[in-house]
């Protein structure tokens, strides 16, 4: 085994991974950058809005990772850790909501604001996670049933682009970050399509994490 | 004997706070804000222009800013848009300070007016008949508010300069022209704002020069930029390079980008909702986390100065 398959097997790895842009707010706030401490609560809501965009897209390009290069054992080695990752953008999410409720300030108009567009998407996407989360135990999964299970994790599929609408909607002017966030998860996605269509039995069956 | 009576947003001059104390204050509260103590706040690499006619300016006494807390200087001058420096707020205090130069700079009065040309900005100003300093509310269309300190004058001296002609009812202004920056910025040319020539001659219009009573630094829109604080930030175009007289309304820089979201009038109106999030309330900046929030005042609280200018008129289709 190589060290970079150790690396990527490791679920110690990918928690800290998973943890570090967590705290990255931490560092601008100590050295005091005045561009960050204008609107604190404004750069902690994009920021973790961009790490769950980030996460989703992640957990997304691991399938068709291991479809399209099924003898790269790093991309094996990654994808035993899906429902980690998948989790956490669920988690991220949440906090990027609860930034979203203090920005709003409050339930009232919360409630309001939530009817534009670009806010309903970014809920859908949120429930949508959120729905995928609490399905994402063990127990779940035998009590739903492996289809009944895949086919409501299928969801992702909707969620995805759902939230790269709300992300390029996040600024006066497009952000180009949703592009290269996006983009090559759904070549990915694409090419993967393409492969199974050619060699449908060389195509393995995507099964539920067991992490 | 003629009895003066105090506009309603005059205090007492001797209520006033040197300038020197409310800095100290607010350098303070802000630090406290961020209950982060000890270590002074940073002063970014502002480049600050060399002296400019008449500052520092003695405060006008109409706008001291009664009951406004101000913001402080290191977040006026290190949180801006100025998409010709990059679309980052923290971009412009770096980016337009890498040797962009503001001096000498020029000034065309140009279109319906009697008095057209060309001036160096010093003899502009020096034209002006003195420098004062406002206190101003400043509302940002993203949602987020200052309060600054401008030095300047007041816009209608400058039309007044001018002198335009009787079918001039526009006034449209334009920054500089870079086509590198301009592209970057997505702006496909230099950008463009306007005013009605009513608006433009309104008491609260006015050209900055100056912050907090230094030289306004590039990234506040060196030398010499426009302030309206009834309407949102984007209509503050910076480092303007022409001032025309149309009959045609200007078609604004960011109605251009967007014209479903971004008006000619740009009034901050707290019940005109923003397509994507609501105009109601506004981030405070510098606030902190949990206590930067207030709500929005219609036409961002100058009402009595400048409502009768739209008198009739429907502002959730004149956005």
């Amino acid at each position: 085994m190589g060290w970079g398959e150790t690396l990527f097997r490791s679920k110690v790895f990918i928690w800290i991974l998973i943890v570090l842009p967590g705290l990255y707010p931490a560092w601008p706030i100590l050295r005091q950058d005045p561009t960050v401490l204008a609107d604190p609560l404004k750069y902690l809501l994009h920021h973790f809005g961009f790490v769950a965009c980030i996460l989703l897209a992640a957990v997304l390009s691991l399938t068709p990772l291991r479809v399209l290069f099924p003898r790269w054992r790093i991309a094996l080695a990654l994808n035993r850790h899906r429902r980690l990752v998948g989790v956490s953008a669920f988690f991220y999410a949440f906090i990027h909501l609860a930034f979203q409720f203090l920005h709003e300030g409050g339930w009232p108009t919360f409630f309001t604001d939530i009817r534009k567009p670009f806010l309903l998407m970014g809920m859908l996407t949120f429930l949508i996670l959120l729905l995928l989360a609490v399905t994402s135990f063990n127990f779940m999964v035998r009590w739903l049933g492996g289809r009944r299970w895949k086919n409501i994790h299928r969801l992702v599929y909707v969620a995805a682009p759902l939230a790269a609408f709300h992300q390029a909607l996040a600024h006066k002017l497009f952000p180009v970050q949703v592009l290269w966030i996006f983009v090559p998860v759904a070549v990915l996605e694409a090419a993967r399509i393409v492969r199974q269509r050619l060699k449908p039995a060389a195509a393995p069956v995507p099964a539920p994490s067991r992490g | 004997m003629r009895i003066r009576t105090p506009k309603e947003w005059e205090i007492r001059e001797s209520a006033v706070t040197p300038e020197s104390v409310y800095r100290l204050r607010n350098r303070r509260d802000f630090l406290k804000t961020l209950g982060l103590g000890a270590a002074g706040a940073v002063f970014l690499r502002s480049r600050v222009l060399g002296a400019m006619a008449g500052l520092p300016a003695a405060v006008n006494p109409d706008y001291m800013g009664a009951g406004l807390k101000v913001t402080p200087y290191e977040l006026v001058t290190s949180y801006n848009n100025f998409y010709e420096f990059g679309t980052d707020k923290g971009d412009p205090v770096v980016e337009a300070n890498k040797g962009w130069k503001t001096e000498p700079w020029t000034v065309e009065i140009a279109g319906l007016a009697n008095n057209p040309g060309k001036w160096d900005v010093e003899d502009l100003v020096k034209k002006m008949g003195g420098i004062e300093q406002r206190v101003y509310r400043h509302r940002c269309v993203e949602a987020w508010s200052m309060v600054i300190p401008w030095d300047g004058f007041p816009l209608r001296k400058l039309v007044d300069f001018a002198d335009p002609k009787p079918g001039a009812k526009y006034l449209k202004m334009t920054s500089f022209a870079d086509r590198q920056r301009d592209d970057d910025a997505g702006f496909g040319g230099p950008y463009l704002e306007g005013l009605r020539l009513d608006e433009a001659r309104n008491e609260l219009a006015f050209i900055a020069t100056g912050i907090y009573g230094k030289p306004i630094p590039n990234q506040n829109g060196a030398p010499l930029r426009l302030v309206t604080p009834w309407k949102y930030g984007f209509k503050g175009i910076k480092s303007i390079v022409r001032m025309e007289f149309t009959t045609r309304e200007p078609f604004n820089t960011w109605q251009h980008l967007a014209s479903d979201e971004y008006g000619f009038y740009a009034n901050v109106n707290p019940t005109v909702d923003h397509p994507r999030w609501s105009q109601a309330h506004e981030r405070v900046i510098g606030g902190g986390v949990f206590s930067g929030r207030q709500a929005t005042l219609m036409f961002n609280g100058y009402e009595k100065q400048v409502a009768s200018l739209y008198q009739g008129m429907n502002l959730r289709k004149n956005f």
